[in-house]
């Protein structure tokens, strides 16, 4: 693209690119500013300000320890899917495997099989596991869920990636351990690591096979939203949704104060 | 044999029993029994109303769990090993439920099924609680006069503004008809077509609601003016300030069932759980938490008079309204579900 | 030099863990659309009986095709700017697109229902300012449900998006530029190719997605805006179904990979000529 100033392209993208930011980050402005509600709706402006949610929040342990599940949850699941899934599409895209696109399409299943269908087949297994109600199920069954989308974004970037890179490394004699993890690894890290940050996102958000396998006690904090929208609900939602943008915007704090000259490992 | 006759057995039989249980309390110390229901205040109130004073006097420990999931109760039911003891459904699925085999029978001689009212009780459940589909308006939409009856519902020139209706066949139905003028003991079979012609009126104002929560949220956004809304949501909505009303002419009453799911391991355990929801005081402590009608009237010597206004098994609201029937979605739920998908796309 | 490697093997987890926990359970649940009540072809003669089921189908299908290329298009400025821009601003742009997903997606699809509703901010702000009489209709609607998958979707293309636009050799764009190619035409004929891999990639999963939501459609979307997974629920959850689910199910999984084969014949075809 070309280098000069402010050119008519460069407007359009920019106006396109704040609409898209203002479009993100509206509803999360609403669901914050909800969350110091004094009313007991989710109304908008809120009538004044209170902490009251915050307080039931940090008082009720079913919300406390849904975060904490959540967390046990998201973690393993996202990092074992990131790894499976990049094994994977680094196996399908570079070695000669016979079948590999049906392969491929089979590891994508998981996204287009209705996610009930999947819940029900999975509670069913479950429990002559004795899995359900516990985070090693949950933690499965997330991974199997969030595989296809590690495998679709990082096969997409290998394939963009020139393949000779790596022939040359081979044909200098090193071995492909060394090959991946000094050539290739480095080069598809930005897929690699979106991967792992969408994997934990969908992680976070997952309600239906975490409703059909967890219990009580192995409750996640997506569960226990639903739970309380069934019911009713008021502003404690918001105030959770709010604690966890809080969590994220730390996260993302403690990343730029760490590494201040390189972005989140996205490239 | 006529209902005093039934009752009188049924009391004799239970008896012996419950005279043997009250001097031998916590005698199901270390067992566990699962009670699953529907999250949120509702279950808050019955843990405390049934869960809290069944594990005080027999020593067994309650575990609750849910939310209450149709799809996973079924699961877990047809399997035969039952994760769950003691659950709340609807008695919409009480008829499916007990139609495909999935609950135990109630045992008449662990519940004493005396105390509640006998349109309560079914071979396979106990109402628990009672609530209904009422005609819900806002206060500040209609200052010439708020909607009373379904007809009003419909009438977008006396009452202009957008409407909200529960997004199933099930009582919607049953609205559109009362509306057009059937009365309720003339209501089923439902004359579907007549039902969905009328429908059609409002098709266009209307917005669909899934879940409790969207139902008090639209009235508190002043997105619809006028609906179909359970009662306990309307009481709840108006405590918490909300600018919105119901109307008890024409309510539809609903019951909701304690049932055990088939082969649960502490069936007796469950059974006795149950009873503990008969017990009248317990019902009038939930109904003080939630105003969810009571299905054993002498609830109503402890209930708070404040309450009565809104619960639906008081002999006025009994008058002004009608339970719907169970047995009829039981053999149409699947075709007018259907229809109705049919219907709103169209 | 170009044998068959150990890099076979590494495909070996995750494809056994998808063989145990999802292939089997979920296609012997699946199986069930031949099987349940009685084994036969019955299951599909009825969706092929009862339109309805065929035309929330078709409504899905069509509801997915309109999310689709909204998503692709407000992505690609976003990963464009990731890509081309500052180090500093990749920075922030990750940051935007990342943090609202840390806020449930249940919280901010009712928080985007307060923005849209008929009093909400938004229609305050046009009618405030004397842009509209009368509010606009943007929830319980095709443009609510839009705005509610849009915004869950969005990182799923941009990521892609952005990891082949990263990849792009500016020699290209350089070289087009110096054979006389005004900037229109080279962003089309050079740029545009170039980025197909990570663009199909993310539409694919942008339209697959879609196809199994019923959350969001319940909530923002409006009658029309019925999907194909809320009737799969139906048939489990109401009725006990589970060979119509199952056969649901198929005929979406069926349709579902006709689409992207053709999608990926389509277009995908350039990148094998790399």
């Amino acid at each position: 693209m070309s280098a000069d100033g402010m050119t008519p392209w460069r407007l359009l993208r920019g106006t396109l690119v704040i609409m898209v930011a203002v479009f993100l980050l509206a509803p999360l402005a609403v669901v914050v500013i909800i969350s110091f509600s004094s009313a007991p709706f989710l109304q908008f402006p809120p009538p004044g300000f209170s902490l009251r949610w915050y307080g039931v929040l940090f008082s009720t342990p079913a919300w406390t320890n849904a975060l904490w599940v959540s967390v046990q949850l998201m973690v393993p699941s996202s990092i074992a899917a990131t790894v499976l899934g990049t094994a994977a599409s680094y196996g399908l895209v570079r070695g000669r495997v016979p079948g590999a696109r049906l392969i491929t399409a089979c590891l994508m299943l998981p996204i287009i099989v209705p996610g009930m269908i999947t819940a029900a087949a999975l509670f069913g297994i479950y429990r002559g596991l004795g899995l359900n109600g516990t985070l090693t199920g949950l933690i499965i069954g997330h991974t199997v869920l969030h595989i296809p989308y590690v495998v679709a974004v990082v096969s997409s970037a290998l394939r963009v990636q020139d393949v000779q890179l790596e022939q040359a490394a081979a044909t200098l004699g090193a071995p492909p351990w060394a090959t991946f993890r000094h050539i290739t690894l480095p080069l598809i890290m930005p897929a690699v690591m979106s991967s792992l940050l969408i994997a934990m996102i969908l992680s976070f958000d997952e309600l239906i096979v975490s409703l059909f396998v967890s219990s009580a006690r192995v409750r996640p904090v997506a569960v226990q939203m639903w739970s309380n929208l069934l019911g009713d609900f008021d502003p404690t939602i918001a105030a959770i949704a709010s604690v966890c943008f809080l969590f994220a915007l730390l996260v993302m704090a403690a990343d730029l104060a760490l590494r201040p000259g390189r972005t989140l490992r996205i490239g | 044999m006529s209902m005093t006759t039934r009752r009188t057995v049924l009391a004799g039989a239970a008896a012996l029993p419950l005279s043997a249980r009250a001097q031998g309390a916590m005698d199901l110390k270390g067992t566990t029994v699962v009670f699953a229901s529907w999250g949120g205040a509702y279950q808050d109130a019955e843990k405390v109303s049934y869960c809290e004073p069944f594990a005080k006097a027999t020593g067994a420990t309650v575990v609750q769990d849910g939310p209450m999931n149709v799809a996973k109760f079924r699961a877990m039911a047809s399997s035969g090993t039952p994760d769950w003891d003691v659950v709340d459904i609807t008695g919409g699925f009480l008829e499916v439920a007990a139609k495909d085999g999935l609950l135990e029978k109630i045992d008449p001689k662990l519940v004493t099924l005396s105390r509640i009212e006998p349109r309560f009780v079914h071979e396979y459940g106990v109402g628990c609680i009672v609530w209904s589909y009422n005609l819900g308006y806002s206060t500040t939409a209609f200052p010439n006069g708020a909607p009373t009856t379904w007809a009003d519902l419909f009438d977008l020139k006396k009452f202009p503004g957008k409407r909200t209706v529960l997004d199933q066949p099930v009582a919607s139905l049953e609205v559109a008809l009362l509306a057009d003028g059937v009365a309720p003991d003339k209501l089923y079979p439902l004359d579907v077509d007549r039902a969905f012609k009328k429908l059609d009126q409002i098709k266009g104002q209307t917005v669909f609601w899934t879940t409790n929560s969207q139902s008090q949220q639209l009235f508190v956004d002043r997105e619809v003016v006028a609906g179909i809304i359970l009662n306990g949501r309307v009481y709840d909505a108006a405590q918490k300030g909300a600018k919105i009303a119901l109307s008890w002419e024409q309510n539809i009453q609903a019951v909701d069932y304690l049932v055990v799911p088939k082969g649960s391991k502490n069936r007796d355990a469950a059974m006795r759980l149950i009873d503990t929801m008969t017990v009248a005081e317990n019902q009038a402590k939930v109904a003080n938490l939630i105003a969810y009608s009571p299905t054993n009237i002498e609830a109503y010597k402890t209930i708070e008079p404040k309450l009565e206004p809104w619960l639906c098994t008081t002999p006025e609201n009994t008058k002004k309204g009608f339970i719907m029937s169970q047995l009829y979605w039981r053999d149409h739920l699947k075709d007018l579900t259907e229809r109705w998908t049919a219907w709103k796309l169209a | 030099m170009r044998a068959v490697d150990g890099r076979i093997w590494l495909i070996l987890p995750a494809v056994s863990l998808l063989a145990v926990a999802f292939l089997v359970p979920v296609g012997w649940l699946l199986s069930r659309a031949f099987t349940f009540p009685e084994p036969g072809l019955q299951n599909f003669a009825l969706l092929w009986e009862r339109p309805v089921y065929m035309r929330v189908m078709m409504n899905t299908l069509i509801i997915s095709a309109i999310v689709t290329p909204v998503t692709v298009l407000l992505a690609f400025p976003v990963a464009h700017l990731m890509a081309h821009g500052s180090a500093r601003l990749r920075r922030w742009l990750v940051f935007l697109v990342l943090v609202p997903f840390w806020t449930s997606l249940l919280v901010r699809a009712f928080a985007t229902a307060i923005l849209l509703q008929r009093h909400g901010v938004i229609n305050s702000f046009l009618i405030g300012f004397g842009l509209v009489e009368e509010p606009l209709p943007l929830l319980y609607n095709m443009t609510g449900l839009l705005a509610g998958c849009v915004q869950v979707l969005l990182p799923f293309v941009i990521f892609p998006l952005y990891s082949s636009m990263a990849r792009i050799d500016p020699g290209y764009m350089r070289a087009a530029a110096t054979l006389g190619a005004p900037p229109v035409r080279a962003f089309l004929r050079v740029y545009l190719p170039l980025t197909l891999p990570g663009l199909v990639t993310g539409a694919t999963l942008v339209f697959i997605s879609t196809l199994g939501y019923y959350i969001i459609p319940a909530l923002l979307g409006g009658a029309r805006q019925q999907m194909i997974a809320q009737l799969i629920q139906d048939q489990i959850a109401a009725f006990g179904n589970w060979g119509v689910a199952g056969a649901l199910s198929l005929v979406l999984l069926a349709i579902t990979g006709a689409m992207v084969a053709l999608l990926h014949v389509t277009v995908g075809l350039k990148e094998i000529a790399r």
